[in-house]
């Protein structure tokens, strides 16, 4: 299948989905008992000024009439559809929510992205090890780490590890080893870590162009306060990617084609590079294509005993807020995020495996 | 005799086939089934009161459940039957609630009353009020060991009737639940998983029993009249007291004089396995009614989300088509929103109303958990069912002109039932670990407090754990580790078992439970 064709048809595909995800949101948040006026205004509120709150919330009309549901209904998801995501009501009154969340979003991204980068950097090289030393005690060592791994709680863990690092903790050297940094709330490194250069300065337009210098110095100290909490993001991700990893070694390293490659004397070391790895990469794919959307909800959690201001904790205040407009445009962006997520893995697979072809999957 | 009467007759022949009943195979050879059937009798008659106990409860949560669902949807249609719905619910509770409470009175053998732990020390050190005038620890794990020898036996027990019923009055001499449990038998890491199940349902079961206190006296009306100790003062006398105020002395704040750790004993000669909470009560009850109603709700989740699953891969895989596409939408579209920000808008929101108060707020989670997960079984499921669909035994039981919800139950079902069984005790898992992030996280989401809630408990802990109050937060989450573990081993036994060649792919993002 041609595969622009393909990326079209997908797309189409994720219109309803998209549409059923909003409007469950929806149902939940206008249906259920939740009162937002209420929790604006406090219980000080005045009749008048209830009036013209829901009228602002666009609960009733200007002649005091209510709105009916499906009207509300078509304007929420035109808007989210249009990416006009409107103002806070709750955490920041008037503030647009577009704003909060490109605020909320460098912490969260760089406790993301270290996340996944220690989960893959351990979880599949002592996956791997141990289907390469299947059945010794070094096997049994590593894939039990990866059971109980996956198995801990990620908030449990988060309260064990901060309580460890704290001053009197077993682990308080953490905090002063190398630099010394802080390890809970948000890193405040996180607004210097790239010098913009310009590199086209006096040119007119060009010099708009810059090229983002990384600042070791700044880029180290964000990363030793984030690690422990991406650690522990990455923690479940880690375990299934140590018991994936193995049993993908395990099944391509008695195949057929590497018995081929022992025969011709290609060195072990190749082997393991050429044959076994790249075929163990197949099944971890899901894994960590998942992970990207496990962060989202488990930085919920660790945000919050991490105390650091990213977007998951973010979406727990404005779902107690109920800010329902903030709610709203997070949990579509979630969706999208998803929902390209999605595609793009079934996408990477002919690129990793050409065996595999477009539109063979689901 | 025209075509339609012999496709009846050979229906007829294909669906009556058993000639004789299972009693009356029975009372042809009753032996074995005597001596399987009277030591059962006993098992089960020593604690009648905790297994009638444990049945009219779950009746009791369902009644006020299920009703109360019927309840709000004929409430929009007409307020006068939503009333009656109001008022049956009203008196089958009730009628429950006293033969609950009749219960209770009812003697068993491994009550508190039978081998106290509970008592208090005479001027000369010895203690009086206990078993034996044993030592309240030694009382308490006599009582504690005692009870989880009875559970696991008693569930050998019940494997032990299959085994009678196998061996001895089952018509057929094979079917392919043998080769399940044949290879079970020698599957270490399957057989650890159902000892976990084991230990935790017996948590659950025989909770007050197994705690050295009780949840109403130490946790929930700690300054009743029924709550009051006995203990021996430094002045020699033995005094009256509150477990409320008790437990405001045995404190765990993390300073070393404030603290009652694991295996200790505190001021009042009252024993603590696991030592106590901030506030002072005892983290070992405290985990034995946590156990309660996380085993109840992600119980009922888990099964709520396997017939919903199994019901509309049944359908899905039949009908296929525009059918599957919908369900496929759908279920797509509850995973989109990720599970944990649903979970937590959806407990937010209803968290205030009586439907949050049902079960400690335990239902709602359930029916929430059960919304959440049964897109992951589903998924999992769907592919073993259209594979099953496509048999050519299925086009035979449509042309002998079967119908569908039979061929579906009968012919397609029993080969997706282990599939199902395999992935709904891998994500019981992510069930137990989101519903404990909930109380966890607090602000009303999760189990309603005073009901113990071991979230609750870790974030109790959470400024002790490097003070010499750690076990505040550390007991209860590895508790959790190890049911966790337990149930994916439980699951990877049964794959094993079921067909020792399949290795589960999908489904892993399921087990780990929303990234709570």
């Amino acid at each position: 299948m041609n595969r622009g064709i393909y990326i079209l048809k997908r797309l189409g595909l994720a219109i309803p989905v998209m549409i059923f995800g909003v409007t469950m949101s929806f149902l939940i948040l206008y249906l259920g008992p939740i009162d937002p006026v209420g929790s604006i205004l406090g219980r000080q509120a005045t009749p008048a000024d209830i009036r013209q709150l829901r009228m602002a919330l666009n609960y009733i009309d200007s002649a005091g009439n209510p709105i009916p549901l499906w009207e509300q209904y078509f304007r929420v998801v035109s808007d989210l559809f249009l990416l006009d995501f409107g103002d806070s009501w709750v955490i920041q009154r008037e503030t647009p929510v577009t704003t909060l969340i490109i605020n909320r979003m460098p912490a969260t991204l760089w406790l993301g992205f270290w996340s996944v980068v220690i989960a893959l950097g351990v979880g599949v090289p002592v996956g791997l090890y141990a289907g390469l030393r299947a059945n010794t005690f070094r096997d049994y060592a590593s894939s039990g780490f990866g059971i109980i791994w996956r198995a801990m709680p990620n908030f449990w863990l988060a309260v064990i590890i901060s309580g460890l690092i704290t001053a009197g903790g077993a682990l308080s050297f953490y905090r002063t080893a190398i630099v010394e940094t802080q390890v809970s709330g948000t890193p405040d490194a996180l607004g210097n870590l790239f010098t913009n250069v310009e590199i086209f300065s006096g040119i007119p337009y060009l010099e708009l162009l810059f090229i983002p210098v990384p600042n070791p110095g700044p880029m180290f100290v964000a990363f030793k306060w984030i690690l422990p909490a991406a650690l522990v993001l990455g923690s479940s991700s880690m375990g299934n990617e140590v018991r994936i990893g193995r049993t993908a070694v395990l099944e391509s390293i008695n195949s057929k084609y590497v018995e081929t490659a022992k025969a011709k004397g290609v060195s072990p070391r190749r082997i393991i590079a050429k044959h076994v790895g790249r075929n163990a990469i197949i099944p971890l794919l899901p894994v960590v294509m998942g992970e990207f959307y496990l962060l989202i909800g488990g930085s919920v959690l660790v945000e919050s005993v991490f105390g650091i201001n990213g977007l998951g904790n973010l979406f727990f205040s404005a779902v107690l807020g109920p800010d329902i407009p903030l709610v709203m445009a997070l949990v579509f962006i979630f969706i999208v995020i998803q929902i390209l997520f999605n595609i793009s893995q079934d996408l990477l697979y002919t690129y990793i495996d050409p065996r595999i072809s477009l539109g063979e999957r689901e | 005799m025209s075509d339609r009467h012999s496709t009846e007759s050979i229906r007829e022949e294909l669906t009556h086939r058993d000639n004789l009943s299972l009693t009356a195979r029975i009372a042809e050879n009753p032996e074995p089934f005597v001596w399987w059937a009277v030591p059962m009798f006993v098992l089960l008659a020593v604690e009648f009161a905790t297994w009638g106990g444990i049945l009219v409860g779950m009746l009791d949560a369902l009644v006020i459940g299920v009703t109360g669902l019927i309840d709000i949807v004929v409430g929009f249609v007409s307020p006068g039957l939503a009333q009656i719905v109001t008022d049956f619910q009203a008196g089958v509770v009730g009628m429950l609630r006293s033969v609950g409470g009749t219960l209770g009175e009812l003697p068993t053998l491994f009550s508190r009353e039978v081998i106290p732990n509970q008592g208090h020390q005479t001027p000369n050190g010895a203690w009086q009020g206990t078993f034996l005038g044993l030592q309240p620890a030694v009382a308490w794990a006599l009582r504690f060991s005692l009870i989880m020898a009875y559970a696991l036996f008693t569930a050998y027990w019940a494997f032990r009737g299959w085994l009678v019923y196998r061996d001895h009055y089952r018509e057929s001499d094979w079917t392919p639940t043998d080769d399940i449990v044949n290879n079970l038998r020698g599957h270490r890491w399957g057989q650890f998983g159902i000892i976990v199940l084991v230990v935790f349902l017996t948590m659950a079961t025989f909770g007050s029993a197994l705690a050295p206190s009780t949840v109403s006296q130490n946790i929930q009306s700690p300054y009743s009249d029924e709550s009051q100790i006995q203990y021996l003062t430094e002045e020699g006398t033995v005094e009256t007291v509150f477990a409320g105020d008790a437990n405001f002395d045995s404190k765990s704040k993390g300073a070393v004089d404030t603290n009652v750790g694991v295996m200790t004993y505190d001021d009042y000669g009252r024993f603590h396995p696991f030592g106590t909470l901030p506030n002072g009560r005892d983290l070992f009850t405290f985990m034995m009614g946590g156990a309660r109603i996380t085993m109840i709700v992600s119980g009922m989740a888990i099964t709520g989300a396997a017939v919903v699953a199994m019901t509309l891969s049944m359908l899905s895989a039949y009908y296929s088509g525009s059918l599957d596409l919908g369900i496929l939408t759908v279920a797509d579209g509850v995973v989109s929103v990720p599970q944990l920000l649903l979970l937590i808008m959806m407990s937010a929101v209803f968290a205030n109303t009586w439907l949050g108060a049902v079960l400690d707020g335990g239902f709602l989670l359930a029916l929430i958990f059960a919304f959440t997960t049964w897109p992951f079984l589903w998924r999992a499921v769907r592919g073993p069912a259209l594979q099953v669909a496509q048999e050519d035994w299925v086009r035979a039981a449509e042309s002998y002109g079967q119908r569908p919800r039979n061929i579906m139950q009968k012919h397609m079902l029993p080969y997706v039932l282990g599939y199902l069984l395999v992935y709904a005790s891998m994500s019981v898992g992510g069930i137990i670990i989101s519903l404990s992030a909930l109380s966890f996280l607090g602000n009303g989401l999760g189990i309603s407090p005073p009901t113990p809630a071991w979230g609750r408990a870790i974030s109790a802990g959470q400024s002790y754990v490097s003070s010499p109050s750690w076990h505040i937060s550390l007991i209860p989450g590895l508790m959790i580790v190890l049911l966790v573990t337990g149930m994916n081993a439980l699951g990877d036994g049964i794959r094993d078992a079921i067909d020792p060649e399949v290795e589960t792919g999908d489904g892993e993002e399921a087990a780990a439970g929303g990234g709570a």
